[in-house]
């Protein structure tokens, strides 16, 4: 172990691997919500609420497949690079999100939704005004653990030749040079507690006032 | 005027309908409760005037227009709406909750403001204190006034309530009835009132329409139903204290009858004879200013045998036997047993207007009875 090699791995490599990772979470996620949060709508709609169950164990099995096997099953398809690496991470993600937008979407109170469509609220209205602000903190808690798994298992990208702190760990573990390992680990768990932290404060903040004051 | 023809609503994996060609018609002005037994119909009902619910057959009228003619929310949004467990929208201010069917009429900002601070002082809450807050800060009966006051907001001819007062304590719920029934007369709406109390039906009630079953059993006034109960069951509904619960619809200046015999406070010694020759039972007292201070009856003569200190006694005691005219039958019973005496003197303001004996009170009940 040596001061140089370490120098070298977080002051050369990590800025480079920092922006290769972050731009996979980003995109991740946000794809993520994009698809989780109108399918947990469209899962709590009534004529659509029969698929929920399914749709749930089809989410559950996905997020079995370990990751290596979707990245060796897409490679053919997507070839090598970020691609096949983002579909992956995904599929890991979109359970907790759809699972939480639907817990959320299913917890707000029915008087609340009631008396709204009694005073001549369309169902629209209630989605938007109603149930999606009141549902909030819970979805927003759901992207908050899919993040997390987002930036632990981003670290897998680097096989596909995907970049970010895989990279370094792959390069420290080939190399015998643990100053990479621990760059590499150490930076990773950062950003998870990191964005972690962020999302904490972010639903906080996002909870209506009325619904933490008692 | 909201009318229902021949409704029936049928639930799926239900043997039994939960309304059963139900026809009612609701005149316009007036309170009409429903009330009835658990799962007799009576929300159903409620629920299916504003297409909450939309029933398996039947019309419902609106003013001569079935509600079918109307788009749902549009329906809605013009007929005040207020349930038991209120409903406010936990992540909006009171003020945002009052405003949001003004809102959904897209009026113009000052008027929603202008609107809301008029609501929230009708329902006697305080403006400053109450305006920016949240519901979870409030306390039950004052959650259902916002309540009430946010179903009023545009206005509507129309309010339908499901058991409203249902949720808040005893004497929270007597106090928000006394401001409704007040708020009522000057406001006049159309009413439909759902609830299970018998006793709030009669209060709250112009018309009460008796539900069982799916069916209505009974229509008609608070003392109609009190008086004639049409069946057992109705009779049974309102329990074996009919009687008394009948008191509630009157006041004491219906059954008093006249004071008969007027003394002087210095002449409180003449007083029998001066009775005796008016032919009255009792007379009330009046002090140097002509003010009525108490009343002494023929019996306490002789009790008394004409000691005139021991009738002192007796009229002191009498003291506070005087009651408003808008007193009820049953308060003006329970103090005549409180203080001990056969008679109250009914005042208005100062004014003594007549006087009220268990006896008057049997009388007109017995006459109402009989009619």
């Amino acid at each position: 172990m040596t001061w140089e090699n370490f120098r070298f791995a977080l002051f050369e490599k990590a800025p480079g691997a920092l922006q290769e990772h972050s731009l996979i979470v980003l995109i991740t996620i946000t794809l993520a919500i994009l698809i989780s949060v109108p399918l947990g709508v469209f899962l709590t709609r009534p004529k659509f609420k029969r698929f929920g169950m399914v749709t749930l164990n089809l989410l559950n099995v996905l997020q079995a497949i370990p990751g290596l096997a979707i990245i060796a099953l897409a490679l053919p398809i997507l070839g090598l690079g970020m691609k096949p690496a983002v579909l992956a991470l995904l599929f890991q993600s979109l359970l907790p999100i759809v699972r939480n937008t639907i817990a959320g979407l299913l917890g707000v109170s029915p008087d609340v939704k009631e008396a709204a469509s009694g005073m001549g609220m369309s169902q629209r209205r209630i989605l938007i005004e109603v149930e999606i602000p009141l549902a909030l903190p819970i979805i927003l808690s759901g992207i908050r653990t899919a993040t997390v798994y987002v930036v632990s298992m981003g670290t897998l990208a680097a096989l596909i030749g995907a970049g970010g702190f895989g990279n370094l760990i792959m390069g420290g573990l080939s190399l015998f040079r643990p100053e990479y390992l621990i760059v590499g680990a150490g930076l990773g768990a950062i950003m998870a507690i990191f964005l972690d932290r962020v999302l904490g404060y972010v639903e906080y903040r996002i909870t209506p006032p009325g619904m933490w004051i008692e | 005027m909201i009318e229902l023809l021949q409704i029936t609503k049928k639930f799926p994996n239900q043997t039994t309908p939960a309304v059963d060609l139900l026809s009612l018609s609701i005149p316009a002005g007036e309170i009409c409760v429903l009330v009835g037994p658990s799962g007799c119909g009576k929300s159903t009902t409620l629920r299916m005037i504003n297409r909450m619910i939309e029933p398996t057959s039947g019309i419902i009228k609106i003013n001569g227009e079935d509600v079918k003619n109307t788009n749902s929310d549009q329906l809605r949004m013009g007929i005040g709406y207020v349930i038991q467990q209120i409903g406010l929208l936990p992540h909006r201010t009171i003020a945002e909750n009052i405003a949001i069917v003004p809102r959904l009429y897209k009026w113009p900002k000052d008027k929603i403001k202008k609107r809301v601070e008029e609501l929230i002082v009708m329902m006697g809450l305080d403006l400053e204190k109450t305006w920016g807050k949240y519901p979870s800060q409030l306390s039950g009966g004052q959650m259902q006034r916002v309540g009430v006051a946010r179903a009023m907001a545009v206005d509507p001819p129309i309010m339908l309530m499901d058991e409203p007062f249902g949720a808040v304590d005893p004497i929270a719920r007597t106090h928000l009835q006394d401001e409704f029934l007040r708020l009522q007369k000057e406001i006049k709406k159309t009413i439909v009132f759902v609830t299970h109390d018998i006793n709030e039906a009669i209060k709250m009630g112009d018309k009460i329409a008796i539900f069982d079953a799916g069916k209505l059993v009974q229509f008609g006034t608070p003392e109609e139903i009190l008086t004639n109960p049409i069946n057992d069951f109705v009779e049974n509904f309102i329990g074996h204290d009919r009687v008394v619960k009948k008191l509630n619809l009157f006041h004491v200046e219906e059954a008093m009858q006249p004071v008969g015999c007027m003394v002087r406070e210095n002449e409180l010694h003449s007083a029998a004879v001066k009775m005796k020759a008016v032919g009255a039972e009792v007379a009330f007292l009046l002090n140097e200013t002509g003010k009525t201070y108490g009343h002494i009856t023929l019996t306490d003569f002789k009790d008394c045998q004409d000691n005139i200190e021991s009738l002192r006694k007796m009229v002191q005691r009498t003291k506070k036997a005087f009651v408003q005219t808008s007193t009820s039958l049953p308060d003006a019973l329970s103090l005549l047993l409180e203080y001990d005496v056969d008679y109250l003197g009914i005042l208005k303001g100062e004014k003594l207007l007549g006087m009220l004996s268990f006896k008057d009170i049997r009388k007109h009940v017995y006459r109402k009875e009989g009619d």
